[in-house]
């Protein structure tokens, strides 16, 4: 898929504007604090119909303006397909081909986004929240069913350990009738999440091995692990996978009536990563640690192209700039004529690949955009 | 800007009503201004009435000028079985679909720990208290597939199941006249865990 055409009104502090767009690279130049983030953000949003900086939906509006718009001619397959979204005091509202949803989950995933941006370097060094969001975001964009599972089960979560608490404060030895139905649903809702996580983990590996392998000069086997907290694997039964989470859940009882919380679940589970057999959350070097970030992204492109027959978009904001030599023209030759891709930096001095060469050149100053030719 | 205060207070008024703002109370205000005295007296009494009036019956907790309700005192309701529903409004939507002539429950809520509401705060004492004779043998939970009404259908359900009562729940699916491909995949998925043989 690609993105023909998008226009912004009232939003951020962009100027009004309507910009085409290649199917190839589209690089934006420019100072900081000109707005190039703003547009990658623009992008983003209407793939997921939030940013990826903020939880405010608000701050997106201009200042002094009543609602920010964004629109979006795309190709989808081959045929055309119009997204629109508008943010604005009440909310949000979201079209496809002009028809509004009545679900914003329905709008998710209608575009595919792979962004890369410099937190995304700290994908392996950074908390295991981090890593439960890169997941969660992944597997939603290609699967409604899977958001629904998840909201489902942060809800019983949040049912179940304000029973936990209650029993906490009155220390409660003994559990009622809804500790085990609170148990029964989290379990139910949990066996999903975890079943459908494992297969994508599983997946993933798959794109990432290779991917890694050639960016680190044939010298580093990545292995990537989803690390669940009761004792399952691929391949289970849903009802296998529940049997095991609820004994798992038996053995705590007494743990979690005396904290107050629930005490394992997808909610706590993480990713492992290992280099040529190491754990390189922990023992990796700074540059092993990116080098697998930028792996595990470049997989994700290949998987969503697998999984809905289509390659996303991938936003490479500000990382040109934060990789070396070798990983950069790594980078630009897996894109090369694959994926319509968004590069922002600040100069391009340095970097000499056909495909910059080649790409469509904005220059972004004042808040605007103009084409311009290297 | 400052209006008299007989009509900011109406405006006030109305803006207790759910899904009514400013603007929308404002317009009803001044509508009303311009009604008939005799309408805004109807109405006025209407509102009184009902709140005054109506109450909750005392076998089934369904709303009611009758105690007990109509639905309770008609004998040609089958008695051996009970619709257990959150809300007097679930109990309207069961009526208007005339094929159900049981009886109902209303259980005034769900349980939501969230909410600080338990399985006392809401008639579950009560409709356990009403299953104590033998003339019910069946009792149908119509809470929402919510996770709330879920869960409080779970736990009546095991309430119930050792008196040897049948307890059976609502199904939930495809709607009825929907095409399969109109249908969201949420749905649809809920639809295919729930398949029977045919």
């Amino acid at each position: 898929m690609y993105v023909r055409e998008l226009s912004l009104s009232g939003y951020r502090n962009l100027q009004e504007t309507t910009l085409q767009f290649e199917n190839t690279v589209n690089l934006f130049l420019g100072e900081n604090a000109q707005g190039k983030t703003n547009l990658m953000e623009a992008l983003y949003v209407l793939a997921f119909a939030k940013s990826h900086r903020t939880n405010k939906d608000q701050e997106l509006i201009a200042w002094n303006r009543d609602y920010a718009r964004v629109h979006a001619d795309i190709t989808k397959r081959v045929s055309p397909l119009s997204l629109d979204i508008q943010f604005s005091q009440k909310g949000k509202r979201a079209k496809l081909n002009g028809l509004e949803q009545q679900r914003i989950s329905e709008f998710i995933g209608a575009l595919n986004v792979v962004m890369f941006a410099p937190e995304d370097l700290n994908l392996v060094k950074g908390g295991p929240k981090q890593r439960r969001r890169f997941i969660d975001m992944e597997i939603g964009q290609i699967s409604n069913v899977y958001l629904y599972h998840l909201s489902q089960y942060h809800r019983i979560l949040k049912q179940r350990n304000q029973l936990l608490k209650e029993y906490a404060q009155k220390r409660m030895t003994e559990t009622t009738m809804m500790y085990d139905i609170l148990t029964e649903q989290l379990v139910k809702a949990a066996a999903q999440v975890v079943q459908r996580r494992l297969v994508f983990i599983d997946h993933l590996q798959n794109w990432a091995e290779p991917m890694h392998w050639d960016i680190s000069r044939q010298l580093e086997e990545l292995y990537i692990e989803y690390m669940p907290s009761a004792q399952v694997s691929l391949g289970l039964d849903l009802s296998t996978i529940e049997d095991i989470y609820g004994n798992a859940f038996q053995e705590k009882v007494e743990q979690e009536m005396r904290r107050g919380l629930t005490l394992l679940g997808p909610h706590r589970e993480d990713l492992a990563i290992y280099v040529n057999k190491q754990d390189i959350q922990t023992y990796g070097s700074q540059g092993q640690q990116r080098t697998a970030a930028l792996s595990l992204k470049l997989a994700e492109i290949e998987l969503i192209q697998s999984e809905t027959a289509d390659p996303p978009i991938l936003l490479l904001d500000d990382v040109l700039s934060e990789l070396d030599d070798f990983r950069q023209s790594h980078l630009l030759n897996a894109i090369q004529g694959k994926v319509q891709t968004f590069i922002t930096t600040t100069n391009i001095a340095g970097i000499e690949h056909d495909t910059l060469r080649q790409a469509k050149t904005f220059r972004v100053g004042n808040r605007s955009f103009e084409e311009t030719s290297l | 800007m400052q209006y008299p205060a007989p009509i900011s207070k109406l405006i006030d008024g109305f803006m207790k009503l759910p899904g009514i703002g400013p603007k929308t109370a404002t317009r009803l205000a001044f509508y009303v201004l311009n009604m008939k005295e005799d309408d805004v007296l109807d109405f006025a009494k209407a509102l009184v009435n009902a709140k005054r009036d109506l109450t909750h019956c005392s076998s089934c907790f369904y709303i009611t000028d009758q105690d007990p309700c109509i639905i309770c005192n008609d004998n040609h309701r089958d008695r051996s079985v009970i619709c257990v529903v959150e809300d007097s409004k679930d109990v309207m939507a069961m009526e208007k679909m005339q094929e159900y002539s049981g009886l109902y429950h209303v259980l005034h809520g769900a349980i939501s720990p969230m909410d600080g509401v338990g399985p006392e705060d809401i008639r579950i004492p009560e409709l356990i208290q009403r299953l104590q004779d033998d003339t019910v043998q069946e009792v149908i939970l119509a809470s929402n597939p919510s996770i709330e009404g879920e869960a409080t259908a779970m736990y009546l359900s095991r309430m119930i199941k050792p008196t040897g009562i049948k307890v059976t729940r609502l199904a939930h699916g495809l709607p009825v006249g929907g095409d399969l491909e109109y249908a969201d995949e949420v749905t649809l998925s809920r639809a295919v865990e729930g398949r029977r043989e045919l």
